[in-house]
């Protein structure tokens, strides 16, 4: 694999994982928020 | 001409291939090929597992009154059997598939990060075994139902931190799989291999893996909260607390909607290679197939609480995901018809995977139109909980999403092996399968709409004779199954050798560009751009 594709690999490794990880922390957050009120 | 050296390349690099050998090969595997493997060897292990569970649901079922079980044991069976069989037998299956094909379709190497694949498998026989462990804990496992809904799960015994921790894993499994699966299809097509020259097997996982990546932390997510309510004082789902068991529901089905599509949509893209295959016919409406499927997986996003219509919702709601679910049924029909098309005027033949392709049709839509009538908010609550339910989901599922698993094996399993299987006894197979399945579920349409309920382990005797005939199917079901596995057996081991690379007549795609059996490296240089156009099929 070339440098280049192995960067384009590795840059959309971690926005997919972070996505994942948001949607995660989020829903968690949005029940948080949503039992305070 | 150019085939031909590109095959014979290939067969060279095959000879020089330098494999691992012995345990290291499955232990430390990076292959795709491999890994896919070992997938699809898990998968057939928890369809047999689940299996052996329903069939001791049905025997129970058999006749009225409490003949083997006491109902807490026969509840853990209804909730590990789909925990089983959707986390570990129907998944894992379609991550088996694409790990083999993926990189063949779009002319890669291998996938885009190999040692998370090995990682994202290897997860999931600790998953399996710490879930089928609850079954020996303190309490029994769990009894509560695949959806786990609060307070009745967090009354489990020992077995409940046990589930939480299994399920954690299966979905770190689904996520890691389904990065693997995106950045590959993302940064590792041949070049030439346009989004839209892309076979639909891999358009169908690329969605999936989408839908995957923002549904499964949702239900990691909604787990987590169970936990932290059983064991740390906190009180989202616990209305005594000031928290609300309707938000589990409402985050569950979030996730629990998509989820039925990531079961379904790879068997969209399997049913799209097979029919134009023995058709002899390119795809009717490729295009419109790729947007359908786009369609059907953002509406399942806005459909969730079509699950729950009976808790209690305010009616623009209830109208809302009415109507929102009824809206699928347009993308579906495309497909539907699309497919239909494809074999009009087609020079059609039937072998084991056009058979599967076809009962699938068939056999989704009584299904997918069963679904429909689920869908409307006054026939649901009569519906709701029924036996009518458990026909509907498991028409969508068996003869939906098994029976395009059973058709992509039989698809591809020349390709792999380079064998080709016993056509008689595949015939068998599929014949035997389709009529158990129906002697199964048809008669559970019945016993819905004459108010048996679902999740329980005695029923009134007026319903007898449906459960007796019911359980029948699913024994021959069951039993019918073994024969899967000899004819891939017996394939494997003795099957007449595949001469050609293009295993089936009218196929079409990468995949058939290689050399069979396939090389253990698949394309180390990229096929040219005459081969992708050639192997395209529209």
């Amino acid at each position: 694999m070339d440098e280049q594709r192995r960067k384009a690999v590795r840059r959309s490794t971690l926005v997919f994982s972070l996505i994942a990880l948001a949607f995660y922390l989020g829903f968690i957050v949005m029940a948080v928020v949503k039992g305070g009120r | 001409m150019a085939e031909h050296s590109n095959a014979a390349s290939h067969a060279d690099h095959d000879h020089h291939d330098h494999k691992p050998h012995g345990w290291r090969r499955w232990v430390f595997a990076t292959n795709h090929k491999d890994i896919g493997t070992m997938y699809l060897i898990f998968a057939c292990t928890m369809f047999f597992i689940g299996g052996f569970m329903a069939m001791l649901i049905r025997l129970e079922l058999f006749k009225p009154g409490m003949q083997f079980f006491d109902p807490q044991f026969f509840n853990s069976m209804t909730t590990m059997h789909a925990l089983i069989m959707i986390f570990g037998a129907v998944m894992p299956a379609w991550t088996g598939l694409a790990n083999w094909m993926i990189p063949m379709q779009v002319g890669a190497p291998d996938m885009a990060l190999p040692r998370l694949n090995n990682f994202s498998f290897w997860i999931l026989p600790f998953a399996f075994t710490l879930l089928i462990g609850t079954l020996f804990v303190p309490g029994g496992a769990p009894a509560g139902g695949w959806t786990m809904y609060p307070p009745l799960v967090l009354q489990n015994g020992a077995s409940f931190p046990m589930l939480i921790f299994a399920v954690h894993m299966m979905g770190a499994s689904s996520i890691l799989g389904a990065i693997n699966v995106v950045v590959t299809i993302m940064n590792m097509r041949a070049p030439g291999m346009t989004l839209l020259r892309m076979p639909l097997f891999t358009w169908t996982w690329l969605i999936t893996a989408y839908l995957l990546i923002a549904v499964m932390p949702v239900l990691a997510g909604a787990v987590t909260m169970l936990l932290t309510d059983h064991f740390f004082g906190t009180t989202f789902f616990t209305a005594a607390g000031g928290g609300d068991p309707v938000m589990f529901q409402h985050i569950f089905w979030f996730f629990g909607h998509p989820e039925v599509y990531i079961l379904i949509l790879p068997a969209f893209g399997i049913v799209s290679e097979i029919i134009p295959t023995f058709s002899r016919k390119p795809l009717f409406g490729y295009e419109a197939m790729v947007y359908a499927t786009a369609s059907i997986a953002f509406l399942s996003f806005i459909v969730w609480a079509h699950h729950m219509f009976t808790v209690g919702m305010p009616l623009a709601a209830q109208l809302f995901f009415m109507l929102s679910t009824m809206l699928i049924a347009v993308p579906t029909g495309v497909k539907v018809f699309n497919w239909t098309a494809t074999m009009w005027k087609g020079s059609l033949t039937f072998e084991p995977p056009m058979l599967f392709a076809l009962a699938f049709l068939f056999l989704f839509s009584i299904g997918g139109f069963s679904g429909l009538m689920l869908g409307i908010v006054p026939a649901d609550y009569q519906y709701q909980d029924t036996y009518f339910v458990v026909a509907h989901f498991h028409y969508v599922l068996v003869p939906g999403a098994i029976f395009a698993i059973m058709g992509g094996v039989y698809y591809w399993l020349p390709k792999w092996v380079g064998n080709m299987y016993d056509m008689t006894l595949a015939k068998w197979h599929f014949w035997l399968s389709t009529i158990f399945v129906n002697v199964l579920f048809f008669p559970q349409h019945f016993l819905g709409l004459a108010g048996m309920p679902r999740r329980i382990p005695d029923y009134a005797v007026q319903f007898t004779d449906w459960n007796m005939v019911s359980s029948i199917g699913g024994f021959g079901f069951g039993l019918s199954q073994l024969l899967f596995v000899y004819v891939i057996v017996k394939c494997v081991w003795s099957g007449k050798r595949v001469e050609t690379g293009r295993v089936w007549e009218g196929a079409h795609g990468l995949e058939w560009e290689l050399p069979t059996p396939a090389p253990y490296h698949s394309w180390t240089e990229a096929p040219s751009d005459s081969i992708i156009a050639k192997g395209a099929a529209h």
